[in-house]
Protein backbone atom coordinates (compact mmCIF):
# COMPACT_ATOMS: atom_id res chain seq x y z
CA UNK A 1 0.00 0.00 0.00
CA UNK A 2 1.47 3.46 -0.88
CA UNK A 3 2.33 5.72 1.73
CA UNK A 4 0.65 9.57 2.21
CA UNK A 5 3.55 11.72 3.60
CA UNK A 6 1.64 12.97 6.57
CA UNK A 7 1.23 9.46 7.90
CA UNK A 8 5.07 9.27 7.49
CA UNK A 9 5.52 12.49 8.88
CA UNK A 10 4.24 11.82 11.97
CA UNK A 11 6.30 8.84 12.45
CA UNK A 12 8.62 9.56 15.28
CA UNK A 13 11.94 9.06 13.43
CA UNK A 14 10.81 11.59 10.91
CA UNK A 15 9.33 14.17 13.02
CA UNK A 16 10.63 17.02 12.37
CA UNK A 17 11.98 16.97 8.77
CA UNK A 18 10.85 18.97 5.83
CA UNK A 19 7.76 18.22 4.18
CA UNK A 20 8.99 18.05 0.65
CA UNK A 21 11.46 15.70 2.20
CA UNK A 22 9.02 13.68 3.32
CA UNK A 23 7.14 13.69 0.38
CA UNK A 24 9.95 12.24 -1.36
CA UNK A 25 10.90 9.50 1.04
CA UNK A 26 6.69 8.55 0.77
CA UNK A 27 7.40 7.70 -3.01
CA UNK A 28 9.75 5.23 -1.96
CA UNK A 29 7.94 3.58 0.94
CA UNK A 30 5.02 1.47 1.44
CA UNK A 31 3.02 0.58 4.39
CA UNK A 32 3.10 -3.02 5.83
CA UNK A 33 1.40 -4.97 8.25
CA UNK A 34 3.38 -8.06 9.32
CA UNK A 35 1.39 -10.96 11.14
CA UNK A 36 3.22 -12.52 14.41
CA UNK A 37 5.62 -15.13 12.96
CA UNK A 38 6.61 -13.10 9.44
CA UNK A 39 10.16 -13.40 9.13
CA UNK A 40 11.60 -9.47 7.79
CA UNK A 41 15.15 -10.90 7.06
CA UNK A 42 17.14 -13.59 8.10
CA UNK A 43 21.25 -13.86 9.01
CA UNK A 44 23.60 -13.16 5.50
CA UNK A 45 20.56 -12.19 3.31
CA UNK A 46 21.00 -9.16 1.34
CA UNK A 47 20.41 -6.29 3.01
CA UNK A 48 17.78 -3.81 0.76
CA UNK A 49 15.45 -2.26 3.08
CA UNK A 50 14.56 -1.16 6.43
CA UNK A 51 11.07 -0.35 8.12
CA UNK A 52 10.05 2.30 10.37
CA UNK A 53 7.96 0.32 13.05
CA UNK A 54 4.57 2.30 13.89
CA UNK A 55 2.97 -0.53 16.36
CA UNK A 56 3.32 -3.88 17.11
CA UNK A 57 6.61 -5.86 18.06
CA UNK A 58 9.85 -6.92 16.57
CA UNK A 59 12.53 -9.23 17.88
CA UNK A 60 16.08 -9.25 16.06
CA UNK A 61 17.48 -12.96 16.89
CA UNK A 62 20.76 -14.92 16.31
CA UNK A 63 20.33 -18.66 14.64
CA UNK A 64 21.67 -21.04 16.92
CA UNK A 65 22.71 -24.47 15.55
CA UNK A 66 20.58 -27.17 16.79
CA UNK A 67 18.24 -24.81 19.01
CA UNK A 68 15.84 -22.26 18.69
CA UNK A 69 16.50 -18.70 17.21
CA UNK A 70 18.05 -16.74 20.28
CA UNK A 71 16.80 -13.37 21.00
CA UNK A 72 19.25 -10.20 20.94
CA UNK A 73 16.74 -7.41 21.12
CA UNK A 74 13.40 -5.69 20.42
CA UNK A 75 12.18 -3.33 19.25
CA UNK A 76 8.67 -1.10 19.47
CA UNK A 77 6.63 1.15 17.20
CA UNK A 78 8.33 4.24 16.72
CA UNK A 79 11.77 2.36 16.11
CA UNK A 80 13.71 1.70 12.96
CA UNK A 81 14.50 -1.51 11.78
CA UNK A 82 17.44 -2.39 9.72
CA UNK A 83 21.14 -0.52 9.85
CA UNK A 84 22.72 -2.89 7.66
CA UNK A 85 21.80 -1.66 4.06
CA UNK A 86 22.99 1.35 4.75
CA UNK A 87 26.95 0.23 4.96
CA UNK A 88 29.17 -3.07 3.47
CA UNK A 89 28.89 -6.08 2.85
CA UNK A 90 25.01 -4.81 2.81
CA UNK A 91 24.18 -8.02 4.48
CA UNK A 92 21.71 -9.08 7.29
CA UNK A 93 23.97 -9.61 10.80
CA UNK A 94 20.94 -10.66 12.69
CA UNK A 95 17.60 -11.99 11.56
CA UNK A 96 14.16 -10.36 12.42
CA UNK A 97 11.02 -11.52 13.39
CA UNK A 98 7.16 -9.98 14.32
CA UNK A 99 6.69 -11.09 17.74
CA UNK A 100 3.32 -9.15 17.98
CA UNK A 101 1.33 -7.94 14.64
CA UNK A 102 3.08 -5.13 13.19
CA UNK A 103 2.38 -1.92 11.09
CA UNK A 104 5.11 -0.52 9.55
CA UNK A 105 6.45 1.37 6.52
CA UNK A 106 9.11 -0.34 4.41
CA UNK A 107 11.56 1.38 2.81
CA UNK A 108 13.55 0.17 -0.33
CA UNK A 109 17.10 1.13 0.35
CA UNK A 110 18.56 1.81 -3.12
CA UNK A 111 15.74 4.58 -3.72
CA UNK A 112 16.42 5.93 -0.76
CA UNK A 113 19.98 6.01 -1.21
CA UNK A 114 19.07 7.46 -4.65
CA UNK A 115 16.81 9.88 -3.45
CA UNK A 116 19.87 10.88 -0.81
CA UNK A 117 22.41 11.62 -3.81
CA UNK A 118 19.72 13.91 -5.55
CA UNK A 119 18.86 15.35 -2.45
CA UNK A 120 21.56 16.46 -0.07
CA UNK A 121 19.72 17.73 2.70
CA UNK A 122 17.19 14.82 2.69
CA UNK A 123 20.74 12.63 3.02
CA UNK A 124 22.14 14.81 5.88
CA UNK A 125 18.89 14.54 7.83
CA UNK A 126 18.13 10.64 7.48
CA UNK A 127 21.74 10.42 8.23
CA UNK A 128 21.61 12.37 11.28
CA UNK A 129 18.52 10.44 12.06
CA UNK A 130 20.18 6.76 11.61
CA UNK A 131 23.20 8.27 13.78
CA UNK A 132 20.70 8.78 16.33
CA UNK A 133 18.84 5.73 16.74
CA UNK A 134 22.27 3.77 16.32
CA UNK A 135 23.71 5.59 19.01
CA UNK A 136 21.00 4.57 21.54
CA UNK A 137 21.08 1.15 20.56
CA UNK A 138 24.83 1.25 21.01
CA UNK A 139 24.39 3.25 24.72
CA UNK A 140 21.89 0.19 25.27
CA UNK A 141 23.93 -2.22 24.58
CA UNK A 142 26.75 -0.76 26.62
CA UNK A 143 24.47 -0.48 29.74
CA UNK A 144 23.44 -4.63 29.11
CA UNK A 145 26.73 -5.22 28.56
CA UNK A 146 27.36 -3.58 32.56
CA UNK A 147 25.17 -6.73 33.82
CA UNK A 148 23.69 -4.29 36.50
CA UNK A 149 21.58 -7.18 38.16
CA UNK A 150 24.32 -9.60 38.43
CA UNK A 151 25.56 -10.64 42.12
CA UNK A 152 27.29 -8.29 43.59
CA UNK A 153 30.97 -9.12 43.87
CA UNK A 154 33.43 -9.44 46.87
CA UNK A 155 31.96 -10.00 50.07
CA UNK A 156 28.67 -8.63 51.07
CA UNK A 157 26.12 -9.90 54.14
CA UNK B 1 11.76 7.22 69.97
CA UNK B 2 12.53 4.13 71.67
CA UNK B 3 15.79 2.40 70.14
CA UNK B 4 14.52 -1.16 69.94
CA UNK B 5 18.20 -2.49 70.40
CA UNK B 6 16.88 -5.76 70.95
CA UNK B 7 15.14 -8.33 67.70
CA UNK B 8 11.64 -8.88 68.47
CA UNK B 9 12.10 -13.14 67.49
CA UNK B 10 9.41 -13.99 64.53
CA UNK B 11 9.01 -17.81 63.66
CA UNK B 12 9.48 -18.35 59.34
CA UNK B 13 6.00 -19.78 58.49
CA UNK B 14 6.62 -19.90 54.71
CA UNK B 15 9.49 -20.18 52.29
CA UNK B 16 9.10 -19.44 48.61
CA UNK B 17 12.10 -19.42 46.30
CA UNK B 18 11.51 -16.55 43.71
CA UNK B 19 15.15 -17.36 41.65
CA UNK B 20 18.20 -19.65 42.18
CA UNK B 21 19.70 -17.00 44.42
CA UNK B 22 16.22 -15.28 46.41
CA UNK B 23 13.18 -16.58 48.77
CA UNK B 24 10.70 -14.81 49.94
CA UNK B 25 10.16 -15.73 53.66
CA UNK B 26 6.65 -15.07 55.36
CA UNK B 27 7.30 -14.61 59.21
CA UNK B 28 5.00 -14.69 62.30
CA UNK B 29 5.67 -13.15 65.62
CA UNK B 30 6.73 -15.15 68.23
CA UNK B 31 6.77 -11.79 70.79
CA UNK B 32 5.42 -8.67 70.36
CA UNK B 33 5.18 -7.88 67.39
CA UNK B 34 7.39 -5.05 65.41
CA UNK B 35 5.70 -1.72 65.03
CA UNK B 36 3.43 -1.83 61.21
CA UNK B 37 5.44 -0.71 58.18
CA UNK B 38 4.47 1.72 55.50
CA UNK B 39 5.47 0.70 51.39
CA UNK B 40 9.33 1.34 51.24
CA UNK B 41 10.09 0.84 54.70
CA UNK B 42 13.09 -1.79 55.61
CA UNK B 43 14.46 -3.78 58.61
CA UNK B 44 16.89 -5.20 60.26
CA UNK B 45 16.67 -8.86 60.02
CA UNK B 46 19.12 -10.96 62.66
CA UNK B 47 20.16 -14.35 61.48
CA UNK B 48 21.39 -16.01 64.65
CA UNK B 49 24.97 -16.86 64.56
CA UNK B 50 25.40 -14.84 61.31
CA UNK B 51 24.40 -11.34 61.85
CA UNK B 52 22.28 -8.45 60.77
CA UNK B 53 21.32 -7.07 57.22
CA UNK B 54 18.58 -4.57 56.48
CA UNK B 55 16.15 -5.59 54.01
CA UNK B 56 12.79 -3.62 52.80
CA UNK B 57 9.75 -5.60 53.66
CA UNK B 58 8.00 -6.73 50.62
CA UNK B 59 4.50 -7.96 51.83
CA UNK B 60 1.42 -5.90 52.37
CA UNK B 61 1.13 -3.40 55.27
CA UNK B 62 -1.61 -4.59 58.10
CA UNK B 63 -1.61 -7.79 59.89
CA UNK B 64 1.31 -9.07 62.13
CA UNK B 65 3.16 -11.27 60.15
CA UNK B 66 6.18 -9.81 57.32
CA UNK B 67 7.14 -10.70 53.88
CA UNK B 68 10.76 -10.53 53.18
CA UNK B 69 12.15 -10.78 49.65
CA UNK B 70 16.16 -11.87 50.22
CA UNK B 71 19.09 -12.42 47.70
CA UNK B 72 22.11 -14.54 48.62
CA UNK B 73 24.58 -12.28 48.24
CA UNK B 74 26.96 -12.57 51.36
CA UNK B 75 27.35 -15.22 54.73
CA UNK B 76 24.08 -13.65 56.56
CA UNK B 77 21.65 -13.05 53.52
CA UNK B 78 22.75 -16.95 52.50
CA UNK B 79 21.49 -17.76 55.89
CA UNK B 80 19.18 -16.03 55.87
CA UNK B 81 17.67 -17.80 52.56
CA UNK B 82 18.33 -20.82 54.12
CA UNK B 83 15.86 -20.20 56.85
CA UNK B 84 13.24 -22.93 56.75
CA UNK B 85 9.68 -23.18 58.04
CA UNK B 86 9.58 -23.39 62.14
CA UNK B 87 13.21 -21.31 62.15
CA UNK B 88 13.27 -18.40 64.39
CA UNK B 89 14.39 -14.72 62.68
CA UNK B 90 15.49 -11.29 64.78
CA UNK B 91 13.47 -8.43 63.53
CA UNK B 92 14.28 -4.82 64.17
CA UNK B 93 12.18 -2.27 63.12
CA UNK B 94 10.48 -0.86 60.52
CA UNK B 95 12.65 2.00 59.58
CA UNK B 96 13.35 4.86 57.35
CA UNK B 97 10.79 6.52 55.10
CA UNK B 98 8.38 5.38 52.64
CA UNK B 99 7.15 5.80 48.96
CA UNK B 100 4.50 8.16 49.49
CA UNK B 101 2.53 5.97 47.47
CA UNK B 102 -0.82 8.16 47.75
CA UNK B 103 1.02 11.20 46.81
CA UNK B 104 0.10 9.66 43.10
CA UNK B 105 -3.57 10.10 43.29
CA UNK B 106 -5.10 11.51 40.63
CA UNK B 107 -2.12 10.82 38.83
CA UNK B 108 -0.10 8.46 36.61
CA UNK B 109 1.71 6.07 38.78
CA UNK B 110 5.11 4.53 37.32
CA UNK B 111 6.72 1.65 38.71
CA UNK B 112 10.64 1.11 37.42
CA UNK B 113 11.84 -2.41 39.01
CA UNK B 114 15.59 -3.63 38.38
CA UNK B 115 16.32 -6.85 39.29
CA UNK B 116 15.18 -7.55 42.88
CA UNK B 117 14.64 -3.89 43.36
CA UNK B 118 10.72 -5.11 42.72
CA UNK B 119 10.78 -6.40 46.24
CA UNK B 120 10.90 -2.76 48.08
CA UNK B 121 8.23 -1.60 45.16
CA UNK B 122 5.92 -4.09 45.70
CA UNK B 123 3.86 -2.95 49.04
CA UNK B 124 3.48 0.39 47.51
CA UNK B 125 1.93 -1.64 44.21
CA UNK B 126 -0.19 -3.76 46.08
CA UNK B 127 -1.73 -0.63 47.78
CA UNK B 128 -1.88 1.32 44.34
CA UNK B 129 -3.84 -1.59 42.83
CA UNK B 130 -5.84 -1.83 46.24
CA UNK B 131 -7.29 1.49 45.63
CA UNK B 132 -6.82 1.18 41.63
CA UNK B 133 -9.80 3.82 41.24
CA UNK B 134 -7.48 6.39 43.12
CA UNK B 135 -4.81 6.41 40.12
CA UNK B 136 -4.37 7.06 36.67
CA UNK B 137 -2.38 5.07 34.62
CA UNK B 138 -0.50 2.50 36.92
CA UNK B 139 2.71 0.94 34.83
CA UNK B 140 5.03 -1.09 36.34
CA UNK B 141 8.73 -1.77 33.74
CA UNK B 142 10.92 -4.69 35.46
CA UNK B 143 14.17 -4.86 34.02
CA UNK B 144 15.87 -8.28 34.79
CA UNK B 145 19.57 -9.85 33.71
CA UNK B 146 17.54 -12.90 32.25
CA UNK B 147 14.03 -14.81 32.49
CA UNK B 148 15.03 -17.01 34.95
CA UNK B 149 16.03 -13.84 37.72
CA UNK B 150 12.50 -12.55 37.34
CA UNK B 151 11.17 -12.67 40.66
CA UNK B 152 7.36 -12.55 41.98
CA UNK B 153 6.59 -13.92 38.38
CA UNK B 154 3.66 -15.52 39.26
CA UNK B 155 2.26 -12.27 40.44
CA UNK B 156 2.39 -10.19 37.07
CA UNK B 157 -0.75 -11.48 35.74
CA UNK B 158 -2.44 -10.88 38.67
CA UNK B 159 -1.22 -7.12 38.65
CA UNK B 160 -2.46 -7.06 34.96
CA UNK B 161 -5.98 -8.07 35.97
CA UNK B 162 -5.84 -5.43 38.59
CA UNK B 163 -5.48 -2.89 36.30
CA UNK B 164 -1.85 -2.18 35.72
CA UNK B 165 0.35 -2.44 32.43
CA UNK B 166 2.99 -4.80 33.42
CA UNK B 167 6.17 -5.05 30.89
CA UNK B 168 9.06 -6.86 31.53
CA UNK B 169 12.26 -6.83 29.77
CA UNK B 170 15.11 -9.29 30.18
CA UNK B 171 19.01 -7.94 29.58
CA UNK B 172 19.91 -11.80 27.90
CA UNK B 173 17.31 -13.76 26.54
CA UNK B 174 16.78 -17.33 27.10
CA UNK B 175 15.60 -19.60 24.46
CA UNK B 176 11.94 -19.68 24.34
CA UNK B 177 11.48 -16.30 25.89
CA UNK B 178 9.34 -13.97 23.30
CA UNK B 179 8.92 -10.99 25.79
CA UNK B 180 11.46 -7.63 25.26
CA UNK B 181 15.22 -7.51 25.12
CA UNK B 182 16.65 -4.17 26.19
CA UNK B 183 17.47 -2.51 29.16
CA UNK B 184 14.29 -1.03 30.96
CA UNK B 185 15.18 3.07 29.94
CA UNK B 186 13.65 1.58 26.53
CA UNK B 187 10.55 0.71 27.88
CA UNK B 188 10.23 4.46 29.48
CA UNK B 189 11.03 5.89 26.43
CA UNK B 190 7.85 3.94 24.94
CA UNK B 191 5.71 5.20 27.97
CA UNK B 192 2.70 6.33 27.51
CA UNK B 193 2.06 9.06 30.21
CA UNK B 194 1.67 12.72 31.34
CA UNK B 195 4.91 13.47 32.41
CA UNK B 196 3.56 16.67 34.46
CA UNK B 197 1.12 14.23 36.43
CA UNK B 198 3.24 11.16 37.45
CA UNK B 199 4.90 10.20 40.10
CA UNK B 200 7.76 7.43 39.45
CA UNK B 201 8.85 5.37 41.74
CA UNK B 202 12.31 3.91 41.26
CA UNK B 203 14.01 0.88 42.45
CA UNK B 204 17.55 -1.26 41.57
CA UNK B 205 21.04 -0.70 41.09
CA UNK B 206 22.04 2.79 41.55
CA UNK B 207 23.32 3.00 37.97
CA UNK B 208 19.89 1.52 36.94
CA UNK B 209 18.07 4.07 38.91
CA UNK B 210 20.23 6.84 37.66
CA UNK B 211 19.78 6.09 34.17
CA UNK B 212 16.00 5.47 34.38
CA UNK B 213 15.79 9.12 36.42
CA UNK B 214 17.63 10.42 32.89
CA UNK B 215 15.31 9.41 31.26
CA UNK B 216 12.06 10.02 33.05
CA UNK B 217 13.65 13.94 33.22
CA UNK B 218 13.51 13.39 29.43
CA UNK B 219 10.21 12.43 29.01
CA UNK B 220 9.64 15.52 31.23
CA UNK B 221 9.01 14.08 34.61
CA UNK B 222 10.48 16.24 36.95
CA UNK B 223 12.71 15.73 39.45
CA UNK B 224 10.40 15.88 42.46
CA UNK B 225 7.93 13.20 40.54
CA UNK B 226 10.98 10.82 40.97
CA UNK B 227 11.40 8.81 44.22
CA UNK B 228 14.03 6.62 44.66
CA UNK B 229 15.64 3.49 47.17
CA UNK B 230 18.88 4.47 47.81
CA UNK B 231 21.25 1.89 50.22
CA UNK B 232 24.28 2.14 52.03
CA UNK B 233 25.45 0.03 54.56
CA UNK B 234 23.01 0.60 57.54
CA UNK B 235 23.43 -0.57 60.75
CA UNK B 236 22.00 1.01 63.62
CA UNK B 237 18.30 1.91 61.82
CA UNK B 238 18.18 5.21 63.92
CA UNK B 239 20.61 7.80 62.20
CA UNK B 240 23.09 7.41 65.47
CA UNK B 241 26.22 4.93 63.97
CA UNK B 242 26.72 7.07 60.85
CA UNK B 243 27.46 4.02 58.69
CA UNK B 244 25.05 5.23 55.66
CA UNK B 245 25.94 8.65 55.74
CA UNK B 246 25.42 9.83 52.42
CA UNK B 247 26.12 13.70 52.19
CA UNK B 248 24.07 15.00 54.64
CA UNK B 249 21.47 12.14 54.41
CA UNK B 250 21.66 9.21 57.21
CA UNK B 251 19.74 6.78 54.52
CA UNK B 252 18.40 4.63 57.40
CA UNK B 253 16.37 7.73 58.61
CA UNK B 254 16.00 10.05 55.38
CA UNK B 255 15.92 7.13 53.20
CA UNK B 256 16.23 4.67 52.09
CA UNK B 257 13.31 6.40 49.83
CA UNK B 258 14.71 9.82 48.12
CA UNK B 259 13.22 12.61 46.11
CA UNK B 260 15.13 12.44 42.97
CA UNK B 261 15.68 15.93 43.13
CA UNK B 262 17.10 15.71 46.58
CA UNK B 263 19.71 12.04 45.38
CA UNK B 264 20.78 13.44 41.97
CA UNK B 265 23.48 16.06 43.15
CA UNK B 266 24.67 13.35 46.10
CA UNK B 267 24.94 10.60 43.10
CA UNK B 268 26.84 12.21 40.95
CA UNK B 269 29.89 12.88 43.93
CA UNK B 270 31.82 10.01 43.20
CA UNK B 271 33.73 10.47 47.41
CA UNK B 272 29.80 9.38 48.35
Amino acid sequence: MTVAAPALADHAFLRGMRADDVARLAGAAVAVSMPAGHRLFDEGAPAEKCWLLASGHVALDLHMPGRANLIVETLAGGDVIGFSWLAPPHEWQFGAEVVEPAEAFELDGATVMALCDRHPELGYQLTLRMLGAAVQRLQATRVRLLDLYAPPGGAGA
Amino acid sequence: MIFQAVPARYRVASRAAETHDTVTLGLEPVDQPIAPHRPGQFAMLYAFGSGEVPISISGEPGGSGLVYTIRSVGAVTQALCEAGPGELIGVRGPYGTDWGVTDAAGQDLVVVAGGIGLAPLRPALLAALAARERYRRVTVLIGTRTPDDLVFADELDIWRGQGADVRVTVDRATVGWRGHVGVVTQLIDRLDVDPAATLALVCGPEVMMRLTARSLLARGVAADGIRVSLERNMRCGIAECGHCQLGPLLLCRDGPVVSYERAAPLLSVKEL
